[in-house]
Order: C-alpha cells, then structure tokens, then sequence
C-alpha cells in the first residue's frame, strides 16, 4: 500500500467517524461528508493533501460539533430531573431515557473513533493513551471507563474534578475499590454489569440516588448512567456517566435531618406523659367517677395518637435517610392484625367507634415486620377515624388476593376521598386542601405507609367514593414466598429496606 | 425482703422518667436504686448486688456507651449477675444498636415503652 492509498484510506476512515456521528444531529453534515470522500477517490494526489488538511479541520471542529450538544443534552437531563417535590410529576421514563441515549451515544462514537485510529500503525501505539483522543479530551461532562476487568482505565478531567481524585490514583484499579458507590436498593451496578457481561452484547442502564463516599467522610449524589458493549476491540468495554446532583438531593437531607431533630426533641415530654397518664389509670383505677375515668381515657388516647405521630415522623426521616430496616419474620397473620387493632380500641372508643374484624380461615403465614406492620395498619385505622364522618364502623378484613398475596382492607363509611385527589395520596406532604383545614395530620402517613408495604413486597391502594367512604387496600407476601430467596441467602430471616442503602459490592453480597 | 425481690438499678439523670419508672417497679414488687450520672452509676453497678441495670445513654460525666465499656471489661469490672438494659430515646443507626446489644442483654426505645411495657418487659428477662 503506498502512502497515497494510505492517506486516503485514512480521510475515509475519519469522515466516516466524522458523518457516523454527526448524522445524528445534523444532516447537512452528510452531504459535504461524501462530498469531500468522493473528492478524494477520483482527484489526483495533490488534492488529497488538500482532503487531509480539510479533514483535520473537521475533526477538531467535529470534536465540537459532536461533543457540543452532547453536552447540551447532558444539561437538559440535568436540568428536567426533578428539583422538589410541589411541580409536576417529572417524566421520569423520558429523564432515564434521555440519560440512557447520552451514554448510549457516547459509546457509539467511542467506537467509530476507535474504527478510524485502528487503521493506523503509528496511532495504534498513541491509542493506549486515551487522552490523546480527541473525544476523550474533549468531553465535556464526568465520564469513566473500564476494561473487561472492572478496571479504571480513564477517567477524564471533569470527572476528576468532580470526584477530587486523579486519573493516577484511579486508573488501573478496580471500579469498586477505585470509587465508593452506594445504591438505593439491590439494583446495584455490579448486578447490572454480571448481568450484562452474562447476557448480551450491549446493554445500558441507569440509577438515580447513587451515593459517592469521598476521601474526606462527605460523600455526593448522582444519577449514574452507563454503556456496555462486548465486542469493543480497544478494551474500552463500560462506560459510565455521572449526573450530579449533590445539591439537591442534599437539600432533601437537610430538611429530613431538621425534622428528625425537632421530633427527637418531643419524645421525652411525651413518655413522661404518656407514662404518668398511665400511672394515674393504675393507681386510680375504679376509685374515679365514670365522667373523670373517660377523661383519663381520652387522655390516654390522645397520647397514643401523638405518639405514633412522632414515630411517623422519626420513620420518614429514616426511609428518606435510607435507614429502615426491616426484618421479615414468618408470623400468623390474624395474631398479628389482632394485635395491632388492640392498640387502636381505645382510640376508636373515645371517638365512639367500632373496629370490626373479618379474618378468613386458613390464610398463610406472612412474611412480616411487625413494627412496620402496626405502623401500616396503624396510619390507615388513624385515617379511617379521623375521616369517619358520622359513621361508626371500621371493617378490617383480611384474604387472599387473586395474584396469591394476602390482603388487607380498612373500609370505613366516611367522607371519601375526591377523586382529583387519589393519584396524590401517597405522596410525601400530601393533605386535601379542603379537609386540611379541619382535620389534622402531616400528610406523612400514607406515604410511609407505601414505603413499608413495598419493602414487605406488596403494593397499596385505594378505593373512594366522595360522601360514601373509603376502602385502602395493601398487600403482603406469603411467607413461603419468600422460601426461595432464604434458600439463597442461608438466613432465616430477611432484611429489607424501604428503600436501604445497600453497599455497591461486596458488603450486598455478603 | 423476699428473696425473690429483685433490684434495680436506674441510671437515667431525668427525674421524672427514673422516678416515674421506680415508682410503676416498686409497686410490681421490684426494689429501685437511682443513680443521676454515668460515673456514680458506674460505681454503684460495680457493687454486684443488683439483678437489672437499666441504662440511658445520655448521661452527664460518662455517656452510657462509656459505662457499658467499663461494666463489660473483665479488668476492671468482675463478671455481673446483672442484666443491662439500655433504654435511650436516641435512635441509633442499625450497626450502632447492633453492636451495643452484643454488649447489653436489651434495648428499648423509651418513647415506645410506658411503665406498664417495662414492667413487663422486665418481667420477661430470668
């Protein structure tokens, strides 16, 4: 092969690259691509100089062209990503999506770039340097690679910047030992690439919440979006995408740690309370007048209600603070909704309500966390009082779903619930602004409520109808369910988070 | 005093809630000693005449971390006939509370336990 032939294999190679990635943003680009390609086949020598000077041109403009809205999207995903929690529902499939394509496209013009350099001895030995790659180099937005190892073999500048680490103290180290990444729940990165190395060719995903622990104890918060592809010649076989948002979701943090604190701080007024109101029932017991001995009870009642909402309160600020655990025992089922209706008789009595129970026969055991489990039927007893109207019943039933799960529903015959409102009733700081007037609450309730119903495994709903009543629903697993998921991890019991930080390698797989 | 009676030592610097504990104990038959801070709660747990130690964790001179240290340390302390509770309204972080309880033979939260619950509770333990 002469040198001509050469050089103008080699402006293909790079107009390819060229066309290949610009043909996703701008047409117009093809057009003078195969203009200049063509000029190259039928033109004599000296015009290919020319061709090659234009080329490198192009690619150093190209670098711009390509890269420039890369980043551009990289900021509009950014920026759609939701900000807090009174706009509009975000469109979090578009926002996965567009993360997805970001990286996506990233590794696609990783790989024409890697056709074009492949073609040449001398930048065959340059290629090892990542660097110098124009793509690399010019990247606008934190970007990491590894090998078919797991190992770091580049990390551009945003990125370490961003980590406050440099591409020496990284490179050439595993990806988990290199970063500390935490997940919000199993779905961690290390599955997601074994499973993608096991399974396909190219594969790409996304996380959001991922916690980076840095050196000095503080960590940040990313949405994370990564490529995989198999056969990509040059060992460049993951790439990962990070999207921060430390500040934001800090600033939820914040706001979660200020309220854990303020109702830190009503807990020990409240157990005195609660306790010598309950000194006073022992000591004074059949020695008061009727009248003065329903007072106690409603003292004792309204004690009660505060101090669950306390402890709501204390347990959001842990699922937010990724800290409930739970830990799922077998349990039977009517004991357990026995017991918790037994917390709340005195409550539904002071109100002059009943709480009537239906438990079907032979149901199965439940894979329960018990605490949790008051907590859920606890904030849809406390809801169906305090909505009751002027009705005077609670039904409480418990069976067997169609889809094999066990059952729960608190019907009461209440105000109901607008149906405008129901999409927004499991949501964080959620009230009907027609009722929040009237009756109180923090509108924590019903989300944590959907929060511990998940970690047990089971979904919650509601049903409603204005002036008629409400019927919330929730389901749980069966604990033989769950016999599978035992056998694997050789535990008798199992440990869930509503949504748990869960440590990225090692620690989940322990 | 019966031989059955047992005592209790109460290291808790808020009044109110030791006082409110002691009194809901006595009248169950248990005998209650009350101590205001870590140190001279040290000191009295280290006398090995009590049968339940209930400890609070937000103590003034030594935190009840400190104390429990010092209780589980063969140098210093012989081996107690008594069982420590930790009660606490601070809610630890799940691999805090894990690591104390290896140390203590319980946990309670006191918020979530009124004196009829820690009589109870206390009951249960042999």
């Amino acid at each position: 092969m002469n040198d001509l032939d050469k050089l103008i294999h080699q402006t293909r190679v790079y107009l390819a690259v060229i066309i290949a990635a610009e043909n996703l943003l701008l047409i117009g680009w093809l057009l003078l691509g195969w203009f200049l390609q063509l000029s190259a086949f039928i033109i004599i020598p000296g015009a290919a100089a020319i061709v090659l000077g234009g080329c490198l041109i192009i690619t150093i403009a190209g670098a711009h062209h390509v890269l420039g809205p890369i980043k551009t999207v990289w900021q509009a995903v950014l920026h759609i990503s939701p900000t807090n929690h009174e706009v509009a529902a975000p469109e979090l499939d578009k926002i996965r999506y567009g993360r997805e394509l970001l990286v996506n496209l990233i590794g696609q013009i990783y790989q024409l770039n890697n056709v074009a350099t492949g073609q040449s001895m001398a930048q065959q030995a340059e290629r090892a340097d990542l660097k110098n790659e124009f793509v690399a180099a010019n990247l606008p937005l934190p970007l990491v690679v590894l090998d078919a190892q797991e190992n770091v073999v580049f990390m551009n500048t945003v990125a370490s910047k961003y980590l406050h680490k440099s591409p020496e103290e990284l490179v050439g180290k595993s990806i988990y030992s290199a970063l500390d990444m935490s997940f919000p729940n199993e779905n961690t990165f290390d599955k997601w690439l074994a499973e993608a190395k096991a399974n396909t060719v190219i594969d790409y995903n996304s996380w959001e919440r991922v916690r980076f622990g840095l050196a000095d104890q503080t960590s940040l918060q990313f949405d994370l979006s990564a490529y995989y592809n198999k056969d990509n010649s040059n060992g460049y076989e993951t790439m990962i995408v990070l999207f921060d948002h430390t500040a934001q979701y800090g600033q939820d943090d914040q706001a979660v740690s200020f309220i854990a604190l303020a109702v830190h701080e009503l807990r020990t007024p409240l157990t005195l309370l609660r306790g010598y109101i309950e000194t006073f029932q022992d000591e004074f017991a059949g020695k008061l007048d009727p009248e003065l001995d329903g007072f106690m009870h409603r003292m004792d009642a309204a004690g009660q209600q505060l101090a669950d909402f306390v402890s709501n309160i204390l347990h959001v600020a842990r699922v937010e603070d990724d800290q409930l655990m739970l830990e799922l025992h077998e349990e039977d089922v009517s004991e357990v909704v026995s017991a918790a209706l037994k917390n709340y008789e005195v409550r539904a009595k002071v109100r002059g309500m009943t709480i009537l129970p239906t438990i079907a026969p032979d149901l199965p055991s439940a894979a329960i966390d018990r605490v949790s489990f008051y907590e859920i039927l606890g904030n849809l007893l406390d809801n169906a009082i305090k909505y009751s109207g002027d009705s005077t019943q609670i039904k409480v039933n418990c069976t067997m779903s169609p889809e094999g799960m066990i059952q729960i529903d608190v019907e009461d015959s209440g105000v109901g619930i607008p149906t405008n409102v129901v999409p927004n009733l499991f949501t964080k700081f959620y009230r009907n602004h027609r009722t929040r007037n009237m009756i109180g609450g923090t509108g924590l309730g019903l989300y944590l409520c959907k929060a511990l119903v998940s970690a047990h495994g089971g979904h919650i709903w509601v049903r409603s109808e204005e002036g008629k009543g409400s019927t919330f629903s929730f389901t749980i697993q069966p604990y033989s369910q769950l016999a599978e998921e035992l056998k694997s991890s050789n535990n008798k019991d199992i440990t869930r988070g509503a949504h748990g930080w869960i440590k990225n390698h090692s620690l989940y797989r322990q | 005093m019966t031989p059955t009676t047992k005592k209790v030592l109460c290291i808790e610097d808020e009044l109110f809630i030791s006082e409110m504990y002691a009194r809901a104990l006595q009248r169950s038959g248990y005998e209650v000693s009350i101590e205001l801070d870590g140190a001279a709660g040290l000191k009295a747990a280290q006398t090995n005449q009590f049968d339940i130690i209930l400890l609070d964790l937000m103590i003034p001179s030594m935190t009840g971390v400190e104390v429990l240290g010092h209780l589980r340390n063969p140098a210093e302390t012989p081996e107690l006939k008594a069982k420590i509770i930790i009660t606490t309204n601070l809610e630890q972080r799940e691999d805090t509370r894990s690591d104390i309880e290896k140390q203590a033979d319980g946990y309670v939260v006191k918020a979530e336990l009124t004196p009829r619950e820690l009589v109870a509770f206390l009951d249960k333990l042999n």
